[in-house]
């Protein structure tokens, strides 16, 4: 929990959470999204973001950092859905930006065409442990969304 | 026409706009359920990965199937949500066939950001994430021009018609080779960062999020088909860099 609150403490953190928030700024335009939203994608990376380093900062695990970082993004989208009344993807597609293993997909073909297939091997694991986080984590709060509706049907259908 | 052909025809027209600018598949049958459900009428609808198939049932009994192709051209999701209130407002009141029809069209010609805005936000995004991913502010704007140029090429090479993979083979290509090539020319530049930046702009997030979230909603044959899809493209990019830097760390 220290790690955690020295985390906080890092000026380095506010400076990438900052460019986070740019990160899923700019990819708006990319997909054509609405263009009022700006703000809430750009809030919805910063979060994924935060949650995603202070896990990392907590526990050591990127893939853990990612798995509670896209569940963040997700959940965060669902609930700015339900607001603004528009689909989900409008805030989870720019905000999982940030959370992609660019740097660590990058550093597997890079090896591979140095030909140091060791070293490869296991930053393609590292790349597939993020990117199977990152799935899981949106399955997960994907699930729990669709679940709590169901369930409030069922209650008042058996009733 | 019949009532039920327009019906038919609408809901299409709706599902069709959704599939086309990269919507999950359960959220076309929704949709189109939905606006069948409007006018009084049951819908059953099949997506897969190339287009729709509806069947609409009337009050009587009668069937009426149709169905139509789309292709995944390109990720628009101004146009999703447009559709999105649209089968809501439908869900209301249902409008008369006419104005619907109207309200589609105008749909379909939704303003888009002007291409030189669009690259330009693609410059951008290659820029930020260069410097994100630990570069220094001359890699972000190595990263914005080489991403810039692999933008603009990347949608005349798309308008030309090529096959998919080869489509990104050769956006990773350019970027990979003009980062190197950025490299060699301009002193202090980082072709690591810049590559890692400029990939950002390629990298295939809504059909691979779309693919998990059909999966998990039950609809294998589409989600398994958009994964396998995000999968290609992948491994596309990939190719395109990896040759680049072999060809290239060999010669400059």
């Amino acid at each position: 929990m220290e790690a955690v609150w020295q985390e906080l403490g890092n000026p380095a953190l506010w400076k990438m959470t900052a460019l986070a928030f740019l990160g899923s700024v700019f990819p708006v335009v990319l997909f054509n999204i609405d263009r009022y939203k700006i703000l809430w994608t750009g809030l919805g990376g910063a979060l994924g973001w935060l949650v995603y380093s202070l896990v990392l900062a907590g526990s050591g695990s990127a893939v853990a950092g990612s798995f509670c970082g896209a569940f963040a993004v997700n959940l965060y989208s669902e609930g700015m859905a339900r607001v603004k009344e528009t689909p989900a993807s409008m805030f989870y597609v720019p905000g999982i930006f940030p959370l992609v293993p660019g740097i660590t997909a990058y550093g597997t073909i890079s090896l591979v065409a140095e030909g140091r297939y060791d070293a490869a091997l296991q930053q393609g694991a590292l790349t597939l442990g993020i990117g199977g986080g990152i799935g899981f984590g949106i399955m997960l709060s994907a699930t729990l969304v669709r679940f709590v509706p169901l369930v409030k049907r069922r209650l008042r259908m058996t009733r | 026409m019949g009532k039920m052909e327009e019906i038919s025809e609408l809901a299409l027209t709706a599902g069709e706009i959704l599939l086309a600018n990269g919507a999950e598949a359960y959220r076309v049958e929704e949709t189109v359920a939905t606006i069948c459900r409007a006018y009084g009428c049951r819908g059953e609808c099949l997506t897969v990965p190339g287009g729709i198939l509806l069947e609409v049932k009337g009050e009587t009994g009668e069937k009426y199937a149709q169905m139509c192709k789309a292709e995944q051209k390109h990720v628009d999701l101004y146009r999703i949500e447009l559709i999105n209130a649209f089968s809501r407002r439908m869900a209301r009141h249902p409008l008369p066939f006419e104005e619907a029809k109207a309200q589609l069209e105008e749909i379909q010609r939704a303003p888009n950001f002007t291409l030189p805005v669009r690259t330009a936000a693609a410059a951008m995004t290659g820029g930020v994430y260069a410097v994100f991913f630990g570069g220094s502010l001359w890699d972000g704007a190595a990263a914005m021009l080489v991403c810039a140029f692999t933008y603009l090429v990347m949608e005349w090479v798309g308008r030309l018609g090529f096959f998919q993979f080869l489509e990104y083979v050769f956006g990773g290509l350019i970027i990979g080779g003009g980062s190197l090539l950025v490299q060699s020319l301009l002193g202090g530049v980082e072709a690591n960062s810049t590559i890692t930046g400029a990939i950002m702009i390629l990298i295939p997030g809504v059909v691979l999020t779309n693919g998990i979230k059909d999966i998990l909603y039950g609809n294998f044959s589409a989600g398994v088909a958009r994964f396998s899809e995000a999968l290609v493209i992948i491994i596309a990019i990939s190719m395109g860099v990896g040759v680049a830097l072999i060809v290239g760390r060999g010669w400059l």
